[in-house]
């Protein structure tokens, strides 16, 4: 109960501060949609022939190049939720001076970055129904009402992105200026994971490496639901193959995070940065 | 006395330099970003333009031309991605610099002392000069060597001429965009929604063509437009000096009138975050 209590308290003190800074909160809707929903909608479109984006059709089965787009979004926006609202947020708590306190806290440490997960879901949350309210308002995004079957690939890939984002804060603490390596791997992941473009359109040798991230899986769900593309493989099969790397994904994650969190206790480096 | 301080400015710009060069030297990882960033970026974006013209589909690439000039897209993306890198490195060059004196209350100091406020503002970022000329070797190599885009030498030669008159304007915006720290403190989103909408407006990632007609009326008001599309000219439509021409003499009016109003701003702001004791908070 207390652990939940702190979870709620470390989540309660992200959104609060986030809030406290009025860009930011304006940033969590409008950055994905000027740097990356509208420039791909305007590219695409680009493309159009008498309104159609045939091409498109020709690549997943669907001409609905807004649909495709936002939906991809949602996957970004789950990514970079995981990388930099809850393990990124460890390198924040380091330049502030305030890591070692929360580390001398009772609390357990896994709590420490649950909490930053609830926090950075609220926002993302938040900013997934903003973008979808402009898009439905001024971009004639539809979805078909199916997309309702792709609600367990979503709560899925937050638990993967959670086991993920272990694995990363980890990094974090070992590494400390981690902001290349976060921005990087960010950007790595929601690629491979299908966001802005179809993984088969990935060169050979890094499709394998899409085919093991669960969020590959989640993405092509989500889009075979709403938009009624063609999936990569059997919808059934996409689902075992979501719940399966879900369970490598997050023991793994807890596992490098204890192994280093012991490893920065030991050698004494948690005030270093 | 005005060459004394005129002097000293410059030694401050020297160890400000030296300063941030001796951080990017602490942190070694960050220098692959000046190979990560420039491949990965817009080889994105070029497996997007396959994604949408069904891999080179006769029909979407002819549609693609009318509205950009070009068939070439693979050569038009990494054009405007390479405006994006220059655009990146001077937003949060300067505003960046000036965000981490802040957090680590170093900023009132460096305003105690007796150098022009340029020092803190342009010191640090003096070594961008090094990433943007990386940046144009390595996503011209990138080009060649993942999508086989040969460049001509004509091409490469006008594209950097355009690239150094371009300079001024474009440290000039970045100048003004900086002074945006004094006033606002958490830079980051700002930077951001600047870059984000530099991006939109100045035909980085699609062309300006499919903007609206005020949209395409404010994009001929920014440096960026002018450098992209001459480049873009001068590497895919094989353009000539005298094609150049009005694009360079609108780059020198726009780095004047962006150079006058960043000074404007920035005294505006000092002022006013001293009144407010601005500085010191975050």
């Amino acid at each position: 109960m207390g652990e939940l209590r702190a979870a709620i308290a470390i989540a309660r003190k992200d959104i609060r501060n986030v809030s406290r800074y009025r860009f930011v909160v304006a940033s969590q809707i409008f950055t994905p949609l000027y740097q990356g929903v509208l420039p791909a909608l305007l590219f695409g479109a680009s493309f159009a022939v008498a309104g159609h984006v045939v091409g498109l059709e020709k690549t997943i089965g669907t001409t609905d190049l807004t649909g495709f787009i936002f939906l991809g979004g949602v996957m970004s926006g789950l990514v970079a939720t995981a990388f930099w609202a809850m393990a990124m947020s460890i390198r924040n708590e380091m330049e502030a001076g305030t890591l070692e306190p929360t580390w001398l806290t009772p609390t357990s440490r896994e709590v420490i970055v649950l909490g930053r997960a609830l926090g950075g879901l609220f926002w993302f949350a938040f900013s997934q129904v903003a973008i979808f309210a402009i898009g439905i308002a001024f971009f004639g995004l539809r979805f078909r009402p199916e997309i309702v079957y792709a609600l367990p690939a979503v709560v899925l890939a937050i638990v993967a992105m959670i086991g993920i984002a272990y694995l990363l804060a980890a990094v974090v603490l070992l590494i400390k200026e981690a902001n290349f390596f976060i921005d990087c791997t960010n950007f790595l992941f929601a690629t491979a994971s299908g966001a802005a473009f179809p993984v088969v359109l990935l060169p050979g040798v890094l499709q394998p490496i899409a085919y093991a991230l669960p969020t590959t899986y989640a993405m092509d769900l989500i889009r075979q639901a709403g938009l009624g593309s063609r999936p990569l493989f059997d919808p059934a099969l996409e689902y075992v193959a979501l719940v399966l790397t879900t369970a490598i994904a997050f023991p793994i994650g807890l596992w490098a995070y204890r192994r280093a969190d012991r490893r920065i206790r030991r050698l004494g480096t948690i005030n270093q940065y | 006395m005005n060459a004394t301080y005129l002097a000293g400015d410059l030694r401050a710009l020297r160890a400000a330099g030296r300063m941030s060069l001796r951080q990017l030297r602490r942190y070694p990882t960050n220098l692959l970003g000046t190979i990560f960033w420039p491949v990965l970026l817009p080889a994105v974006w070029v497996l997007m333009g396959q994604a949408y013209s069904g891999g080179g589909e006769p029909a979407a690439l002819d549609a693609f031309a009318s509205r950009a000039g070009t068939t070439g897209v693979t050569l038009f993306v990494f054009v405007g991605y390479l405006m994006y890198m220059w655009l990146s490195a001077l937003l949060w060059g300067p505003g960046t610099a000036l965000r981490q004196e802040q957090i680590r209350g170093s900023l009132e100091a460096v305003f105690l002392t007796p150098v022009s406020r340029l020092v803190p503002l342009f010191g640090p970022t003096l070594t961008n000069f090094v990433w943007i000329a990386m940046d144009l070797v390595v996503m011209g190599l990138a080009a060649w060597l993942l999508f086989g885009v040969v460049l001509s030498v004509q091409g490469m030669l006008l594209a950097a001429a355009i690239t150094l008159i371009g300079v001024p304007a474009m440290y000039a915006m970045g100048a003004l965009f900086g002074a945006g720290v004094l006033r606002f403190g958490e830079i980051g989103p700002a930077v951001q929604f600047t870059r984000g909408g530099l991006s939109m407006l100045c035909g980085i990632t699609f062309p300006i063509a499919m903007l609206p007609s005020w949209a395409q009326a404010a994009a001929s008001a920014m440096p960026p437009t002018y450098i992209v599309d001459a480049m873009r000219g001068a590497l895919l439509r094989s353009a000539t000096v005298a094609d150049l021409v009005p694009a360079a003499a609108s780059l020198i009016g726009l780095a004047a009138a962006f150079a006058i109003l960043a000074v404007v701003v920035f005294r505006w702001l000092e002022a006013s975050a001293r009144r407010s004791g601005m500085l010191g908070r975050y």
